[in-house]
């Protein structure tokens, strides 16, 4: 079994409380299932009766995991219950166990399979999804790219791995990188850009790890347009800074960000009371808002509880997945790092 | 009653508990019911470890307030259905868990900051709040519980109400019951009751002393109001080796004899600092005890009180000053010591003894339970520490280990030994002016011995508890009341 992998993480988290405080779902249901204990010790049964692989509630729970990584970036061992519960839900596909609802999910990422593109030049900017739905997030970067008088590609219409990967679907996952490293090959541009930190943790973790070479320079929004060196003439001003799952807890890249904010001379803020916890409305699970939208809310709900002034404050966010949620459930102003940054030009 | 699955009365109580709270505070699905089947304590961690079925609870319910609360009791009461309170989970005495079945009043929904009063320096908050939430929102308005025990990710504030735990900074603020002001509570037959407002009145005896380690066996504490401090312009820390324990021990309690008012005290036994210290520091360390102590407030009366500290020290004691550094790295990795792999962990056996005696027993406490452990199990390491300490005493945080090889296969037989280590070490702790428990608390794990350690008292608190709580649904099998 793929969780056969995971056995020191299952050893250790199964019995361990440290890092129950950063648990976002458990933090909004309040259950110890959706807590990393206890999905550790529910797999840890799992691997001494593989048939309890079948219960719908433990596939339920594993399934509505925000797979944050915040407890893994927390913890002092860097155990992987996160990669734990990926592995889990590789076992449960592989055994023909997905829930309908998640099957249904996958059978729509096909559907909506359609590569398009269009502009010339070296650097190639994915619009993912999210980004798409967003709409203005990628007009602020053409907006940037425009002032930088820099041309560019952009290539939009599918799933490029991340979301099945992390609905347990690899072998789908892997055909779907396949076909979007074509895409890219097809391209002939020196540098992806993206603005959807999951794919940006897609591009530089996940294909590597299904032995695909890209062949090119990938970069999150943020390094990419610090590294325009361009004059912003306008200044950010306060704001708050809401951390990325994909850039902090999957690839500790917490500057990019910070450095983009200080050459928009923006006054940082804390927001709420701590950085650990995740205020992504559960961006790790790529696509929690089709497994369960009731969860998205209150995890949008939780973060506006912790703003100082919620109608005021301006929100920056690196992922076009948490403005939408964001958007959708609470009374923030939310912007993304690319829409603060056109607006400072 | 203990409900059947099968029963026709379960889904009426559970159609009950769904009118009161709301379907989605009430579960019952597999997975809700495992994860609050097993706490920190080691006998249901060995039973999973085994492959055994841990004792699981007919319902899990998360109320949203006093009211809800309420409303869950009385309906148990009539029924005359276990209730167990539920905070973080993270208790090592067994106290939460449902042994009898019934339902568990998980709290953490009722987990709302109710706000600061800056003229008092008191927070008020529901006792769901995870103490770690607390923290960083006293931290925000530039304040602090001084509450920081190890547990302070996970653990609820009710649950350390609920059992009297300590945090690091114990030694100048106090274990929880120091700290706290008043309490509402839910008690056993459903009234929502407050103690007094202040904790130092001539108004009669103290309610609010009643509820606190009572572990959920005489009502349900639903919202506090704590003593908060201004965050300290500085603290400092300096570690000392001494030659042996005996010497640290003397210069520890010399520190506290001086009315210095440190922080923190930490001594570990020669065994300790050797194999746990200075694994956890990454550094090397001269054989001998490691204390170490520190200081907080303001910055020039900090340095006067080091400076009088490091004379005891070092003068009196001879201590080998491992500097500010030494005791720095201590407060820096002050929880590395309970994250996996440096916790112990199964299939190891492991327990902490922990007690408490004043300065004239400490001593020979330790060499009692270590006497014990050492002559009875040859088998298993004994380790100690001295973490909280008082005016008068210190707190013993004694370990006992076995490795895989010498924990017996079969799960009974393993609980057994690790019972007879209890009840050996604990008795031999009475005996030299001890008693059962510093701040993990009772629970399932030692109620068996609460009448040694009460004697002719424990009829004082049966009755307290009959009186409370006539049908004994609250908890039933904890802190050595009656089971059902």
């Amino acid at each position: 079994m793929n969780i056969d992998n995971y056995l020191d993480a299952i050893k250790n988290c199964r019995f361990c409380f440290m890092c129950r405080h950063l648990s976002a779902i458990g933090n909004v249901t309040f259950t110890e299932a959706d807590t990393p204990r206890v999905r550790a010790a529910m797999t840890y049964g799992i691997t001494m009766y593989p048939e309890k692989l079948a219960n719908r509630d433990y596939i339920d729970t594993i399934y509505r995991s925000d797979l944050s990584a915040c407890c893994r970036f927390h913890c002092v061992s860097h155990f992987d219950e996160n990669g734990l519960n990926l592995a889990a839900r590789a076992d449960i596909v592989e055994a023909g166990l997905a829930p309908e609802s998640v099957k249904a999910i996958v059978a729509d990422l096909k559907k909506n399979e359609k590569w398009t593109g269009k502009g010339s030049g070296d650097v190639l900017y994915f619009v993912d999804s999210y980004t798409a739905e967003t709409k203005s997030v990628a007009k602020a970067f053409d907006t940037i790219m425009k002032k930088a008088k820099i041309p560019y590609q952009t290539v939009t219409g599918g799933c490029i791995g991340k979301a099945l990967n992390v609905l347990g679907f690899r072998k789908e996952a892997k055909e779907a990188m396949q076909k979007f490293a074509q895409v890219i090959k097809g391209s002939k541009a020196k540098i992806v850009v993206v603005s959807n930190p999951a794919a940006y943790d897609a591009l530089v973790n996940d294909y590597k790890e299904a032995g695909i070479k890209l062949g090119v320079k990938v970069m999150h929004t943020s390094e990419y347009i610090k590294s325009l060196k361009l004059k912003f003439p306008k200044k950010a001003g306060k704001v708050y800074y809401l951390e990325s799952d994909y850039l902090k807890n999957y690839n500790n890249n917490l500057p990019a960000p910070r450095e983009l904010l200080a050459a928009l001379k923006a006054e940082i803020v804390p927001f709420g009371t701590n950085n650990e916890e995740s205020y992504t409305c559960g961006e790790g699970a790529v696509v929690l808002p089709k497994i369960d939208e009731s969860l998205v809310e209150k995890l949008a709900k939780y973060i506006e509880a912790r703003a100082d002034n919620p109608k005021k404050d301006v929100i920056v966010v690196a992922s076009p997945y948490t403005k939408l949620c964001l958007g959708k459930y609470t009374a923030l102003n939310v912007k993304t790092l690319e829409e603060l940054a056109a607006g400072c030009l | 009653m203990l409900v059947s699955k099968d029963s026709y009365m379960y889904e009426m109580i559970r159609t009950e508990l769904t009118d009161i709270l709301g379907d989605e505070n009430v579960c019952t699905r597999d997975a809700d019911k495992f994860g609050h089947s097993i706490d920190y304590y080691w006998i249901p961690e060995m039973w999973h470890d085994r492959g055994m079925e841990t004792p699981k609870p007919d319902f899990v319910v998360h109320p949203g307030s006093a009211e809800e609360v309420s409303r869950v009791v009385k309906l148990a009461n009539h029924y005359h259905i276990p209730v167990v309170p539920w905070g973080g989970g993270s208790g090592s005495q067994g106290g939460a868990l449902p042994v009898y079945g019934g339902i568990i009043v998980d709290m953490k929904r009722m987990n709302k900051f109710l706000g600061i009063d800056k003229n008092a320096l008191t927070v008020t908050c529901q006792t769901g709040m995870i103490a770690r939430h607390l923290e960083w929102q006293c931290n925000k308005e530039g304040y602090s519980t001084m509450h920081l025990p190890a547990s302070i990710a996970c653990a609820t504030i009710g649950g350390f109400l609920a059992h009297r735990g300590t945090g690091v900074l114990s030694t100048k603020y106090g274990k929880i019951e120091d700290m706290v002001m008043s309490l509402q509570v839910v008690t056993p037959t459903g009234e929502i009751i407050r103690t007094l407002p202040v904790p130092r009145h001539a108004s009669g005896p103290d309610l609010t002393m009643l509820f606190l380690g009572s572990e959920g066996t005489l009502g349900i504490i639903t919202e506090v109001t704590l003593k908060v401090h201004p965050q300290p312009e500085a603290r400092e820390f300096r570690a000392y080796i001494f030659k042996d324990f005996h010497t640290a021990m003397s210069a520890g309690a010399e520190l506290m004899r001086s009315r210095l008012q440190p922080c923190a005290v930490r001594l570990y036994d020669e065994e300790e600092t050797i194999h746990h210290v200075r694994k956890v520091f990454g550094m090397e360390l001269d054989k001998g005890a490691y204390l170490v102590f520190g200081f907080d407030g303001r910055k020039d009366i900090v340095a006067s009180q080091m400076k009088y500290a490091r004379e005891i020290m070092e003068k009196k004691y001879k201590g080998k000053d491992l500097g500010s550094k030494g005791g720095d790295l201590w407060w820096e990795n002050k929880y590395k010591f309970f994250y996996p792999p440096f916790m112990f962990h199964m299939p190891q056996a492991f327990g902490t003894l922990d007690t408490v005696a004043t300065f004239s027993n400490i001593e020979n406490v330790y060499h009692a339970m270590k006497k014990v452990v050492n002559e009875n199990f040859p088998q298993a390491r004994f380790i100690g520490h001295f973490s909280h300490w008082y005016e008068w005493g210190c707190m013993l945080y004694a370990r006992f280990i076995f490795e895989e090889k010498d924990v017996p296969k079969d799960p009974r037989e393993a609980a057994a030994l690790y019972n007879k280590v209890w009840d050996l070490a604990i008795r031999a702790a009475i005996a030299n002016g001890g008693v059962i428990n510093e701040h993990h608390g009772v629970g399932l794990k030692l109620g068996r011995l609460m009448k040694e350690l009460y004697g002719p008292a424990m009829p004082v608190l049966e009755g307290i508890k009959k009186q409370l709580d006539p049908n004994n649904i609250m908890n039933p099998g904890k802190l050595g009341f009656k089971g059902v």
